[in-house]
């Protein structure tokens, strides 16, 4: 299992708010990803969460997602192929967020 | 490739529980036209433990083969929320008549109904249990965030049942542990009150504050009364082992919700 880490970069005149997130987000971990995403979404109403690190989403960590999506609107940063776009894809929350790709 | 069984209704005395969780979501989800709780062992097919509308031919639809927001979700272990259901390309075998096959007297709300949404709850390791929803209307983000509010309770009231009805809840513990025992306590607390989180917690902060045991303490110790195993507390904090005083706590909390839970009960 991969250690998670979390990096918040708030909202700028520029650029909407953002989580960069690496390693496995399960149980373990889902209270500090809650926290990272609020945290970088305090008074803006997007944010996008840069997914391309992260190697595993419980259903836990998806479900906080989906939480998020509700208030705010979402972008997801993912790679191009691999286990997270499959995970957008089957739980559909690549259809209420916007999912970006990059290498 | 054979069909799995689909139970629709579990022989449980718990049932009216799982009935009471359903009207709450229904409460907070106004356009559901069909609810369903279901648990889905690994090894296929599944249960139904509780259902409304026309939720329990939604569900048979699905495990009949047709697939579908429930089968997924149980199967990949993650939410699953479809905008439009009949119209989505993930399940293109899922439609309104496949449903109207199985169920008299709802063909315009099947025909109506637009978005679904189903979230897998943490029970057993070999069982997963899933809450489904149907909507009257496109279903969005909060619809899934309604939901996945309800999962712990669902988790906590279906390990409420297996531990009054005695089954040996030594796995679905070590799993549930993880999730902090003063949730799980809470949880537990909801379920046998039928109560809200606020209630629970003010419950439970009665009861350590009666007991002079400390909240945290106090829930390690229901959860391990309540499954009678030594409770699993893996993370980077130290484990907290309840003593005598704090299990003589659990033991008393336990015995009053244990009351107040069977009046609805059926003849124990």
């Amino acid at each position: 299992m991969k250690h998670a880490w979390f990096a918040v970069t708030p909202a700028a005149a520029n650029r909407p708010a953002l989580v960069v997130a690496s390693g496995d987000i399960d149980l373990a971990n889902v209270e500090e990803f809650r926290t990272a995403m609020t945290k970088a979404c305090n008074g803006s109403d997007a944010l996008t969460i840069d997914l391309t690190e992260v190697s595993y989403c419980d259903s836990t960590a998806v479900g906080a997602l989906f939480s998020v999506a509700a208030t705010t609107t979402l972008t997801l940063m993912i790679r191009p192929s691999g286990n997270i776009k499959t995970l957008l894809r089957i739980s559909g929350l690549d259809r209420v967020a916007t999912v970006v790709t990059k290498e | 490739m054979p069909v799995p069984p689909f139970h629709p209704r579990a022989e449980s005395a718990h049932h009216q529980l799982f009935d009471r969780i359903l009207e709450r979501v229904q409460h907070d989800l106004p356009d559901a036209v069909a609810l369903a709780v279901t648990v889905h062992p690994r090894t296929g097919g599944a249960t139904e433990y509780a259902s409304c509308g026309f939720g329990s031919a939604y569900l048979a639809a699905q495990l009949s083969g047709l697939g579908g927001p429930a089968v997924d979700a149980a199967e990949y272990q993650v939410p699953v929320l479809s905008l439009e259901l009949w119209s989505d390309d993930r399940w293109p075998a899922l439609t309104a008549d496949s449903i109207i096959d199985r169920v008299s007297g709802h063909d315009d709300q099947v025909r109506s109904a637009k978005g679904a949404a189903s979230v897998p709850g943490i029970w057993r390791s070999d069982e997963t249990v899933v809450l489904s929803c149907l909507l009257n209307r496109p279903a969005d983000a909060g619809t899934m965030a309604t939901l996945v509010g309800y999962e712990q309770l669902i988790s906590a009231a279906l390990m409420t049942s297996a531990a009054q009805e005695g089954n040996d809840v030594a796995d679905m513990l070590a799993v549930l542990q993880s999730r902090g025992a003063i949730e799980q306590a809470k949880g537990m607390v909801m379920a046998c009150l039928r109560c809200d989180a606020d209630e629970a917690w003010a419950t439970l902060r009665r009861a350590s504050h009666e007991s002079n045991v400390k909240l945290r303490v106090l829930a390690v110790a229901l959860v391990e009364h309540v499954g009678r195993t030594p409770a699993e507390q893996p993370g980077n904090a130290a484990p907290i082992a309840p003593d005598e005083r704090a299990r003589k706590a659990a033991r008393l909390l336990w015995a009053v919700l244990s009351r107040a839970f069977r009046p609805a009960s059926d003849d124990d």
